[in-house]
């Protein structure tokens, strides 16, 4: 028998995590329950802790908390582009409804949507735990496929985005084997911030081409500091391809990933090129 | 546990365990049989109900979540009479239901989108049920009634 809790407070919610494993939204979870043989002894409910549902401002930048939902953050305008894109690019309304970005985090695939995003945004994640408050960055926090640097009794509580990457331009591309309801074979994620043409500032990651979502440090190197042209863009393919660590799975071949990969970045990048301007 | 809410306009009270799902707890329990279970992993939108006006996958959800909230079924959409929604009507003008399987999750996304939206595009129409699949009409048929349900609400005023 499954007991269900709802706690109604971060403390209440850990002081039960002995026997119990967090729920938010519950799509990934409800997944795995339809296997018979996965059974908790308990589900802990966190969506009714209010400050875990909120978006707040403050002067280093945005706070989101785990339980926010994928469809408020892909229409919140407040947001990068690359967010409010990555959560758009999540399941189907009826998972985007109920499903939150702590979940999509801490089930930690290597295609999460919402992850190559915060890996570009320098994300910092708040996780909680009876022996306090720690913080990580997503890079440490990612430790390969659905494994996260989460101890038994934490929780993630907030994910904080610095101020730094709130300005500038972002993008975010993802290619399914559909145009709804599609699992990523392969996602990208850019921030930048462009000055008189040239790219004084970048981040670049790539989802399931790697254990964890990957930041292309190789790839930024290259093109940081340069005036971004379409023959940067060229380069920074070539760069990517060497850069990128992909196999071949049930969604995608390992040619497949690489060829893809470059291409929606330079479809990313070429957008900046086109569009000089946010609006 | 015991749980209550509101289902189609009723309230009601529930006693399940932290496993039930949602879509067990209104076909079995509350005899809702029109929530279909179709791959029962959230996937195919067969399962959709509203849960505080918003579509979700009973079938991967908790009915611990419906606790204290307000719940529509296809079953919510006609009236005690029997008289069909006007978004029920589109679909049977327009053809838009074979086997109608998909049917009531394809109504429920579709009034979920013309609350909000009355006039919608057909990439509106499209991205507001992709969540709902059909494997019999090729969806042209549903995009049209979905129209259709548009115009006829504005007759009846957005009712």
């Amino acid at each position: 028998m499954v007991l269900y809790k709802n706690p109604h407070s971060v403390k209440e919610a850990i002081s039960w995590l002995d026997e119990g494993v967090v729920i938010a939204g519950g799509t990934d979870l409800g997944v795995k329950m339809s296997d018979p043989l996965y059974r908790p002894d308990s589900l802990v409910d966190i969506t009714g802790i209010r400050e875990l549902s909120e978006i707040k401002t403050d002067m280093e930048g945005i706070i989101l908390g785990a339980c926010v939902t994928v469809d408020e953050l892909s229409a919140r305008e407040d947001l990068p582009d690359c967010i409010r894109m990555g959560a758009s690019a999540i399941g189907s309304p009826q998972i985007r409804n109920i499903a939150t970005i702590g979940g999509n985090i801490c089930n930690a695939s290597p295609c999460g949507d919402t992850l190559t995003p915060l890996v570009v945004l320098d994300a910092l994640f708040v996780l909680e735990s009876p022996e306090g408050t720690r913080e990580m960055t997503a890079t440490d926090f990612f430790k390969g496929p659905k494994m996260t640097a989460l101890k038994k009794n934490e929780i993630l509580t907030f994910i904080k985005l610095p101020k730094e990457r709130l300005s500038g331009r972002s993008g975010f591309r993802m290619i399914g084997k559909r145009n709804g309801q599609a699992i990523s074979q392969v996602n990208a994620a850019v921030w930048t911030f462009i000055e008189d043409g040239v790219l004084k500032d970048v981040r670049l990651a790539a989802g399931s081409v790697a254990p964890v979502p990957l930041r292309l440090l190789k790839t930024e190197d290259k093109i940081r500091n340069k005036k971004l042209t379409p023959g940067l863009i060229q380069e920074l393919k070539y760069q990517i391809k060497d850069e990128i660590a992909p196999i071949s799975d049930v969604r995608a071949s390992l040619n497949y990933r690489q060829e893809v990969t470059e291409s929606l970045f330079e479809e990313i990048f070429s957008e900046f090129l086109i569009r000089r301007s946010k609006k | 546990m015991k749980i209550e809410f509101i289902c189609n306009g009723k309230n009601k009270a529930a006693d399940i365990e932290g496993d039930t799902r949602a879509l067990d707890l209104l076909r079995q329990e509350l005899g809702l049989t029109g929530v279909k279970e179709g791959c029962g992993k959230g996937e195919c939108g067969a399962c959709t109900i509203l849960l505080n006006g918003k579509p979700v996958a009973s079938c991967i959800l908790p009915a611990a979540k419906l606790a204290d909230s307000e719940v529509i079924t296809i079953e919510g959409l006609s009236e005690a009479n029997g008289d069909l929604h006007p978004i029920q009507k589109a679909f049977l003008d327009e053809g838009a239901v074979q086997c109608g399987f998909c049917t009531p999750g394809m109504v429920l996304s579709s009034y979920a989108l013309l609350t909000k939206n009355i006039k919608p595009e057909t990439d509106e129409i499209e991205t507001a049920l992709s969540g709902n699949m059909c494997r019999c009409t090729g969806y042209g048929k549903i995009v049209a009634a979905v129209k259709r349900s548009g115009e006829l609400l504005e007759d009846n005023h957005g009712r």
